[in-house]
């Protein structure tokens, strides 16, 4: 029953919390609410398998696992694969395409 | 339109976050998508593939080999699987008409006689079954000559209740 003497009351660190938002996370919350994160999300899915980025990520993974085995792999492990081919290897088109909606985006969930 | 400077993170930069975070999704679905296959054995190409590579590289070089005979070998061609077939089909079953054990490769002229297209077939099949009306026909010419001359006449059709009673077994019977 002592440290419930020494916690802070609540109301403090709520006001600690609400303290300025940064900038990032204002965006990201105004993306998933308004729904556009979904939606931008499925256009990258989209054109990811159409231009076989999604086959050739796969193959690594696949190529990465018959190596070590497969009871051998962490999710983890496959990401760190990935991540670092996977994001050299978005085609530039695809790249431009989300580029310039977010862009769109931004200017107008931000107006200055 | 560009929030100069806030927080550090520039206009451009902002942008390229969002798509990044958006990629890191996306390559965290498809590698958890991958784990699952590959937990769950899934994937049956993994090891498959291993296999028909060795078998192809196999296949390849024993066709490339000029020491392997291939369609002059004794009277035995190797297919591309290193299998050999007999010439003639060599498994027994039996026939579903006669009941006897045939050799595959030989089946279709054993059907042949077995089912009447050969002269001996056809003869068995006919003396079986017209075996009556030939018999009696045959009979029934042979009698007639001597049942003319007699006072009993006998009707070619058979019908004759005046004297004689053609019985089916070709005998006649004269009263």
């Amino acid at each position: 029953m002592r440290h419930s003497v020494n916690r802070p009351p609540t109301p403090d660190t709520r006001d600690d919390r609400e303290k300025e938002p940064t900038l990032k996370e204002i965006i990201s919350i105004k993306l998933i609410e308004s729904g556009e994160k979904e939606r931008l999300m499925e256009l990258l899915r989209e054109r990811l398998v159409e231009s076989g980025w999604k086959d050739e990520m796969k193959a690594l993974c696949r190529e990465y696992i018959k190596k070590k085995g497969r009871n051998n792999v962490t999710i983890d492990d496959l990401v760190h694969v990935i991540t670092p081919k996977g994001r050299a290897s978005i085609p530039d088109p695809i790249k431009a395409e989300l580029l310039q909606r977010i862009r769109t985006f931004l200017v107008s969930a931000t107006p200055l | 339109m560009s929030a100069p400077n806030e927080d550090n993170v520039s206009q451009p930069q902002l942008s390229l976050h969002v798509f990044y975070e958006l990629l890191d999704s996306i390559i965290i679905d498809l590698a958890s998508e991958c784990h699952r296959v590959a937990k769950l054995g899934l994937d049956r190409n993994l090891e498959e593939e291993e296999e028909e590579l060795r078998l192809s590289a196999q296949a390849r070089a024993s066709v490339a080999d000029p020491g392997n005979s291939s369609e002059t070998n004794g009277k035995y061609i190797v297919d591309i699987f290193g299998q050999t077939h007999p010439p003639v089909a060599t498994e027994i079953f039996e026939c579903m008409n006669c009941g006897r054990s045939i050799m595959a490769g030989r089946f279709a002229p054993h059907l042949e006689k077995c089912m009447g297209k050969g002269r001996k077939a056809r003869l068995k099949a006919t003396r079986s079954s017209t075996a009556q009306n030939r018999y009696t026909r045959a009979s029934s010419a042979s009698n007639s000559p001597y049942s003319n001359p007699t006072s009993t006449s006998r009707q070619p059709n058979g019908s004759s209740g005046v004297a004689g009673h053609e019985y089916s077994n070709g005998s006649l019977e004269e009263l």
